[in-house]
């Protein structure tokens, strides 16, 4: 059985994911103390107790920050091997290629794919499951986002199934 | 100089932490998929495809589940996990 799941994916594609990362991993390593974005992404586990969350807080945050740049790199690696010198506009660059993300991996991919659809959805102001306009461009990456990290879940969901 | 005195004991006055249990709490957000709440459950937890999946739905159902019980220390190391993953957990004493 081959270590790990693999995924299709074109070049173009792994391109347009790179881009994203770099500017997820820009964005943790701003200043990101008012940003709403970055706020979600380092909950607060005790909304009643200033205290408590105030220790959480400097006992925890910045290493979750670090974890997330972390997972976002990792996979920004893996990618690199397909984003490498691609012509936009060469069929190549749209054909559908194997990739294999190792099991190792594979919660890296989730938690960043899932960490940059929670940015995207902050800044398209996604409150509710009613706040979806598919007409609207912006929710492209947004639904293109779920849909690779549920296909992702779906094989890693098979995976394990096959393993066990 | 005096015989030794019997020792004194001194009793310490060990402050025992009261067994009352915390609770990590799962919120809903309109992000999360399904399937990757249950995962989570499934993976981190260890808790079958079952159950993991009834506290997913009761999380997208009610707005939020209790999915761990425990020692403070321990709902907080969860608490960080999932925050990692992106979900929305938070920490509480458990309601007596």
């Amino acid at each position: 059985m081959t270590d790990g799941i693999i995924i299709q994916l074109a070049p173009l594609e792994a391109v347009h994911l790179r881009n994203l990362i770099d500017e997820f991993l820009a964005l943790l390593t701003t200043d990101g103390e008012h940003d709403e974005a970055i706020t979600r992404l380092t909950p607060n586990p005790y909304p009643d107790d200033a205290a408590a969350a105030r220790e959480y807080r400097d006992g925890t945050r910045d290493d979750l920050l670090q974890r997330r740049g972390r997972d976002a790199a990792r996979m920004n690696a893996a990618l690199g091997s397909l984003s490498a010198d691609v012509d936009p506009s060469s069929a190549a660059a749209v054909t559908a290629q194997p990739l294999r993300i190792p099991v190792a991996d594979v919660d890296s991919w989730m938690r960043t794919l899932a960490a940059m659809r929670l940015v995207v959805a902050n800044r398209l102001a996604i409150d509710s499951d009613d706040d979806h306009d598919p007409s609207d461009p912006r929710f492209h990456v947004y639904d293109w986002l779920g849909y690779r990290l549920d296909e992702l879940i779906r094989l890693a969901d098979e995976y394990d199934a096959m393993a066990s | 100089m005096s015989a030794a005195s019997p020792t004194e004991l001194v009793e310490e006055q060990l402050t025992v932490a009261p067994l009352v249990p915390w609770e990590l709490v799962v919120w809903d957000d309109p992000v999360n998929l399904m399937s990757y709440v249950a995962r989570i459950f499934r993976t981190y937890f260890g808790y079958g495809p079952e159950r993991a999946n009834a506290l997913m739905l009761a999380v997208h159902n009610d707005g939020h589940a209790v999915v761990a019980t425990g020692p403070r220390e321990t709902m907080e190391v969860h608490a960080q996990a999932m925050h990692d993953y992106g979900l929305w957990a938070t920490v509480r004493k458990a309601p007596q």
